[in-house]
Formats: C-alpha cells, sequence, structure tokens
C-alpha cells in the first residue's frame, strides 16, 4: 500500500539532509549557551520561574513588576543579547505561604532560577525553598537588610536596602539645595506607620545625626496606614512651619496628603520623598494633575541616558500603551536580565553553576541609575545609585544625578496657583 | 470503659479503617509526593489543625471568634522572640508561648462572657483585641515592631531548635494535627464537651438546668486560644519571620474559619475536610489562573465555589460526605 505519508528513501535522505541542514545552521546560529546546551544534551532554554504578588493586596505593583519581565525577551532582541527566555510566572497572591508553595511548584515544574518577588516577607519565604534546593533566586525587589544579612548561598539581590535607600536619598538631598541655591532651613517627616513605613521613620531618625544634613528635622508625625482622613496631620505639620516636607507614603495616603496640603494652602519650599514610593506613581500623577507636578523622589530610576532604557520603554509603551514604566518594571526587568547575563556566563543551566556565575557577574550595560550590576560577598548589589525624580508634565522624570538628568531641576516647589502649572 | 473503647464507641469500623489508613497515608506521604505537593500538604494540614483549635470555640461552644490570629500571633511571636533574643528553643519556649495565648484568650473571654456579649458582638471583640495586639507589635521593639522579626535560616536540620526542611515541618505538624482531632473527640465526649454543645444550643437553657457557663466558655477559648498559639509557634518557626500586619491580620483570622465552615462545623472531621477542599480548590484554581494568563482569576472562582458550597451544604461538606460513604456515626 502507498500512500502519501510514505516515506522512501530517497524521501527519508532528502528530509534526512534538510533536517540536518536546519539543524546545523539552528546551531551555528544560535547563542553560544545554545550550542552548548545542544552539545551537552541540557535543556536549551533557560527557564525562570518570576515569582510576584499580582493578585492581592499588592496586586498593582506586583502587576507593574510583571510588565517589565513581559518585553524582556523582545528587549533582548533589540540590544542583540543572544538569549530568549522561557519566563514562566507565578502569583504569590502577596501571601508569604503561597509564595514558598509557589517556589516550590516552580523548582519542580523545571525553573533554573528564581527572580521575584517585591514584598520581603514573601522573598524570605521563597529564599528558604531555594537555599534548601539549592536554585538561585534574583531579588527584584525587597529592601529589609536581612534577606542578605542571613548568609543565605543561593540569594543576590539587586535592589537597596532601606539603609542604603535612606543614605542615598539624604545625600541627594544636599545636592538638590547646592544646583538650586536654595536650602531650607526645618522639615518635617509623615510617615504611614506600616512595616516600610516605620522601617524608613527609623532609619532616617537613626541616620539624620550621621550625615550632617543642613536643615533641621523639627517634628515627626506617623499616621495608620488605613487612614481616610489626613486633615489633623497636615495641619500639625503645617503648624511647624516648617520648610519642607518629607513624606514616607504609599499610593492612598499620597493622595490624601496633596489634597489636604492643597486644601489647607500649605505651601513648602518642597516635598522630598526621601525613598518611598507614591508620589511617582501613574495613579498618583493621574489623581492629582497639575497638583502632582514638582514632587521630588528619591529613588533609584531607569537611567534615560541608556540604550537599553531606551528600548525597553519602547516596548513597554507598544505592549502597554495605558501603562506607566517604573522602577518596579525597571527592578524587575534587571532581575530577568541578570538571569540571562549569568546563563550567558555559565554556559549551564545547572543551579551551581548558575550561582557560581552570579556571584563573578558584571553588567555595565542595564537600565537603573548606578554602577554595574555586581554583588558582593552577601549578595547585594551595591553599586545601585538613588535619583531625584521629579513629577514634570505628568511624567516622572530624572533630574538629579546631573550625569542622568533628562531635565532641569524645578526647585523650590511652584506654589499651587502657579501658572507654571498646567 | 477504657479511654480507647470511650473514643471509638459508636464509630463504625469502616471510619476506623478508613482513619487508619488515612493516617498510613499521611505518614509515607513525604515519599509520594514531590516537594510541591508536600508543601500543599502542610498547608493543609496547618490549615486543618487551625480550623481544629477554632472549632472548639464556634462548632462545640458556639462563641464565634474572628480575632484568631492574636493567639497564633502572640505564640509564634513570643516562642520566636525567646529563640532570637536568648537562644531559647521553641520546645521551652512554646510553654510560655501557650501561657501567653492563655492569658490573652482568657481576658478576651472573661470581657466577653461576663458581660454577656454574644454573638456579633463577641466577634467583634474578638477583631478589636486583635488589631490593637497589632497596633502593639508594631511599636514593640524586642519583636521588631513593624520592621519584622526575622529568625536565622540555617539548612542543617536541628530538631531541639526546630531548624530545618519541609519534612521535619511535615511531621510537626502532621503530630499536631492528629493530637488536635484526638483531643478535640476526648472532648467532645466528656461531660464538659455535652455541656459546651448544652451551651451552643441554647445558653440560657443550660444555665437553667445547671451547667456553669461561664466557666465552660472560658475553658473553651483557653483551650482554643493555646492550640492556636501552638500553630503560631510551628509558623514562625517555618517561615522565619513575622510582621505585625501579616501575623495579626483579619483576613487570617478569617482564614482559621473557613476549613471548619466549608467542612462541617461542629464536627470532628470538618476541619480536616475543609482544608482539604479549601487547599485543592485554591491550587486548582491557581493552575487556571496560570494556564489563562490572568491574575485574580483564582480569587473569583474560589469566593464562587465557596458561595456554591455553602448555599447547597450549608451544614458543611463533611456531614453529606460521611452520610454517602457509611462514614456517619450510629446514634447511641
Amino acid at each position: 500500500m502507498t500512500g502519501r505519508n510514505t516515506f522512501t528513501r530517497r524521501r527519508l535522505g532528502r528530509a534526512s539532509f534538510g533536517g540536518a541542514a536546519l539543524a546545523g545552521a539552528t546551531l551555528l546560529g544560535a547563542p553560544l549557551p545554545l550550542r552548548q546546551a545542544f552539545a551537552q544534551g541540557a535543556p536549551a532554554n533557560l527557564k525562570v520561574g518570576l515569582l510576584l504578588p499580582t493578585s492581592g493586596l499588592q496586586a498593582q505593583i506586583g502587576q507593574a513588576c510583571r510588565r517589565g519581565a513581559d518585553v524582556a525577551n523582545d528587549v533582548f532582541t533589540d540590544m542583540k543579547l543572544p538569549v530568549k527566555l522561557e519566563i514562566v510566572n507565578y502569583d504569590t497572591e502577596t501571601k508569604p505561604d503561597v509564595a514558598r508553595t509557589q517556589a516550590e511548584k516552580a523548582i519542580d515544574a523545571g525553573c533554573h532560577i528564581l527572580v521575584g518577588a517585591f514584598d520581603s516577607g514573601q522573598t524570605i519565604a521563597i529564599a528558604q525553598v531555594c537555599e534548601q534546593r539549592g536554585v538561585p533566586l534574583v531579588v527584584n525587589i525587597a529592601a529589609a537588610p536581612q534577606i542578605t544579612e542571613q548568609g543565605y548561598k543561593f540569594v543576590v539581590r539587586n535592589f537597596p536596602t532601606a539603609p542604603m535607600l535612606i543614605t542615598g536619598a539624604l545625600a541627594l538631598h544636599k545636592e538638590i539645595f547646592k544646583v538650586s541655591g536654595k536650602t531650607p532651613k526645618t522639615a518635617v517627616l509623615m510617615s504611614v506607620n506600616d512595616t516600610f513605613g516605620t522601617a524608613m521613620m527609623n532609619g532616617i531618625k537613626a541616620l539624620f545625626p550621621k550625615l550632617d544634613m543642613p536643615y533641621e528635622l523639627v517634628d515627626t508625625i506617623s499616621y495608620d496606614a488605613a487612614a481616610k482622613d489626613l486633615s489633623v496631620e497636615v495641619a500639625k505639620a503645617k503648624a511647624t512651619k516648617a520648610e519642607l516636607l518629607l513624606p514616607v507614603s504609599r499610593l492612598n495616603d499620597a493622595k490624601l496628603l496633596v489634597q489636604e496640603m492643597v486644601k489647607q494652602r500649605w505651601e513648602p519650599m518642597g516635598v522630598l520623598n526621601p525613598g518611598a514610593p507614591g508620589l511617582y506613581e501613574q495613579d498618583f500623577l493621574k489623581t492629582m494633575g497639575k497638583y502632582g507636578e514638582f514632587m521630588i523622589s528619591n529613588v533609584p530610576w531607569l537611567d534615560p541616558k541608556s540604550a537599553m532604557t531606551a528600548s525597553l520603554e519602547k516596548r513597554h509603551a507598544a505592549k502597554f500603551p495605558n501603562d506607566q514604566l517604573d522602577l518596579n518594571g525597571g527592578f524587575t526587568f534587571e532581575g530577568i536580565l541578570i538571569a540571562a547575563q549569568a546563563w550567558l556566563a555559565a554556559k549551564s543551566t545547572k543551579p551551581g553553576d548558575l550561582m557560581e556565575a552570579l556571584r563573578k557577574i558584571k553588567i555595565d550595560q542595564h537600565i537603573m541609575v548606578g554602577g554595574p550590576i555586581q554583588f558582593d560577598s552577601k549578595g547585594q548589589n551595591v553599586n545601585i545609585k538613588a535619583t531625584a525624580v521629579e513629577n514634570l508634565k505628568r511624567k516622572p522624570t530624572v533630574v538629579m544625578p546631573l550625569e542622568a538628568a533628562a531635565a532641569p531641576l524645578v526647585f523650590p516647589m511652584p506654589a499651587w496657583n502657579d501658572k507654571r502649572r498646567t | 470503659m477504657s479511654l480507647l473503647a470511650r473514643l471509638t464507641d459508636g464509630v463504625p469500623a469502616r471510619s476506623l479503617w478508613g482513619l487508619g489508613l488515612l493516617l498510613v497515608l499521611l505518614l509515607v506521604a513525604p515519599a509520594l509526593l514531590g516537594k510541591y505537593g508536600l508543601s500543599v500538604l502542610i498547608l493543609v494540614l496547618y490549615f486543618a489543625y487551625v480550623g481544629q483549635a477554632w472549632n472548639i470555640m464556634m462548632g462545640f461552644a458556639g462563641q464565634l471568634s474572628l480575632g484568631h490570629a492574636l493567639y497564633a500571633g502572640v505564640g509564634g511571636y513570643i516562642a520566636a522572640g525567646l529563640f532570637f533574643h536568648y537562644g531559647i528553643g521553641p520546645w521551652a519556649g512554646v510553654f510560655v508561648a501557650v501561657l501567653a495565648a492563655s492569658v490573652a484568650g482568657s481576658i478576651v473571654g472573661y470581657l466577653g462572657f461576663r458581660f454577656s456579649l454574644a454573638g456579633v458582638y463577641f466577634a467583634l471583640l474578638t477583631i478589636a483585641f486583635s488589631e490593637f495586639t497589632r497596633i502593639a507589635f508594631d511599636h514593640w521593639g524586642w519583636v521588631g515592631g513593624s520592621g519584622g522579626l526575622f529568625l536565622k535560616v540555617d539548612a542543617t536540620v536541628d530538631i531541639p531548635n526546630l531548624r530545618g526542611g519541609p519534612l521535619l515541618f511535615y511531621y510537626v505538624i502532621l503530630a499536631l494535627a492528629v493530637g488536635a482531632f484526638v483531643v478535640c473527640r476526648v472532648l467532645l465526649e466528656s461531660r464538659l464537651g455535652r455541656y459546651w454543645l448544652a451551651i451552643r444550643e441554647d445558653p440560657e437553657a443550660a444555665q437553667a438546668v445547671g451547667v456553669p457557663v461561664l466557666r465552660c466558655k472560658m475553658i473553651a477559648v483557653v483551650i482554643s486560644a493555646a492550640m492556636t498559639s501552638l500553630a503560631g509557634v510551628w509558623n514562625a518557626f517555618y517561615y522565619n519571620n513575622l510582621f505585625p500586619e501579616t501575623a495579626f491580620a483579619m483576613g487570617r483570622s478569617i482564614e482559621f474559619t473557613l476549613a471548619p465552615i466549608i467542612g462541617g462545623l461542629g464536627t470532628l472531621f470538618g476541619p480536616i475536610v475543609g482544608a482539604v477542599v479549601l487547599t485543592g480548590l485554591g491550587e486548582i484554581f491557581t493552575d487556571l489562573s496560570e494556564l489563562f494568563h490572568v491574575s485574580g482569576l483564582k480569587q473569583i472562582f474560589y469566593g464562587l465555589a465557596l458561595l456554591v458550597i455553602v448555599m447547597y451544604r450549608p451544614a458543611g461538606v463533611w456531614p453529606w460526605l460521611a452520610e454517602r460513604l457509611g462514614f456517619a456515626e450510629k446514634r447511641r
């Protein structure tokens, strides 16, 4: 019986030749780790488990993080980085117990390296699994110093610790005053009293005397994370006659804070966020409109002068036209980049080899402001720099350090009814 | 009659065989399951255990507590704090933890029961205590304040200090779950258990026939708080970090109540079946969310599934299941 699918020797020969030629061409054209993988019979792709809180309380930020990873392979193509990663998403639901289970699931599913998980509690839960199973974890965002103080052998962090954030932010304040020629004499610190806020507040109080700041901290006002009204707190802050407001806020309380400042006509010389979220977030900018302008956040940010940032911004804007790319997406992208570079260096998907490569890694071309990505003996990247990001034309814009600035600094902050606010 | 005979009195042989088989399966489960499966099973046992502890309050004595995270949080923090600051291992620290949680339970219970707070008013009291304890812990430096308390993680197995991998914690939580099951059975079969059921059905009538209502309710809250604090200690050493905003969260208290409510309030197997159903459904919906790439899909389906179970099986899954499997206890 003959049929269309019957193989003849001739057809077999052609098929074999064609297949071999195709395989050869693929192999030659493939990036080095792929070639190595083919040669060793190892898995062809690096499988990255991305663990983020994409549902639950931190869903909004978790999804912002994920968008940075979603365009990573496209950016690698733009940058001619010879990798294409298989990125598998896992939702931690903003719960440490789920984070732990999902980490086990990711490793069982064959992930060679994990990236995540935005929050310190969830990250530590994942770190324990990675430590026990010998799989590398690249921390994208989590500020608790303990993560790199525990002696973990399989964890690296590409995000500043809370003390690093504060030190960097306060150092930049001096630069802002120097460049603008205006130095406030007094400041008031207002902080949300959740885990992050309290850690930041205590850190600021502890570091303040050591950093020889040009202004005096006249009062510290904390408020509940679930506060629905900040009129009393703002009135109290206004009564101090402080020339500078240092808010440590989240998103919703940042909105309440500014609304109340406008209502009470409190116009300090500036609002300088010493490393917290809130003021630079898309929702804040949309909701506050012109009143959200000229607020400055001292946080790590995307380097506007990096070619890789330009590619990431282009790809992000094309895929997510309604969403702003911020440090959450930026650091998560860098987490994926670190995994890719570790794979390129290790030429293997074995966890031990990847970890060894991570320890020695030095990535000059990346997207966040700062020196090359490399990790110290504890697994901490100490080269991340704080920036001053000012809300200009409804967009967080790097204004300091000067070598990375995309626009000139505006300080002091214009009055609420100033014509520059449009 | 011996204790064993009393415990098994009226239980069909089929149920006893089923129980034995389940125990054997649970003992050998780590060898049969992968690491992920084991981590899921650990969660099932954890929720079964805390559900059993909560069931004593609500299922047996009829007192609605929505602040049980208080006892788990206090227990976990005390044992972890003693270990962190003084190197006192959890096997010793657990006594202090249980004592502290029992005292907390006594205060909540006395205030509620002495002043005849019942139903939602008692529930509000439990929430209030949990909330202000959270605020107090947020500002208590000894436990790390809101910045959290972190235990040193060590990959080596150190049983005296409850340090080790998931296998160690699996057997500890299995022992706790089995222990809780037996304790609850003993309590239910005791005079105290009968008093609790009488109070649950009609406190005024119980009091009228001489049941010491206040004392029985106090015993319920103290036992329940003590058992919950054990779960808190286990949880603290398993996850190695504690934050007030999660340890005392209202959401956590609600989680504790779900397994017994879904499984069957006041039943011994209810919390176990509820934990299996809830965790199993959770994992299935997580997989579906990942399959369809829709974040939050799990929560929607999970909510719908709970709604269906509550609507069509208001007494819980276990009584219905037991009837069909022939596991229902013979009436004496």
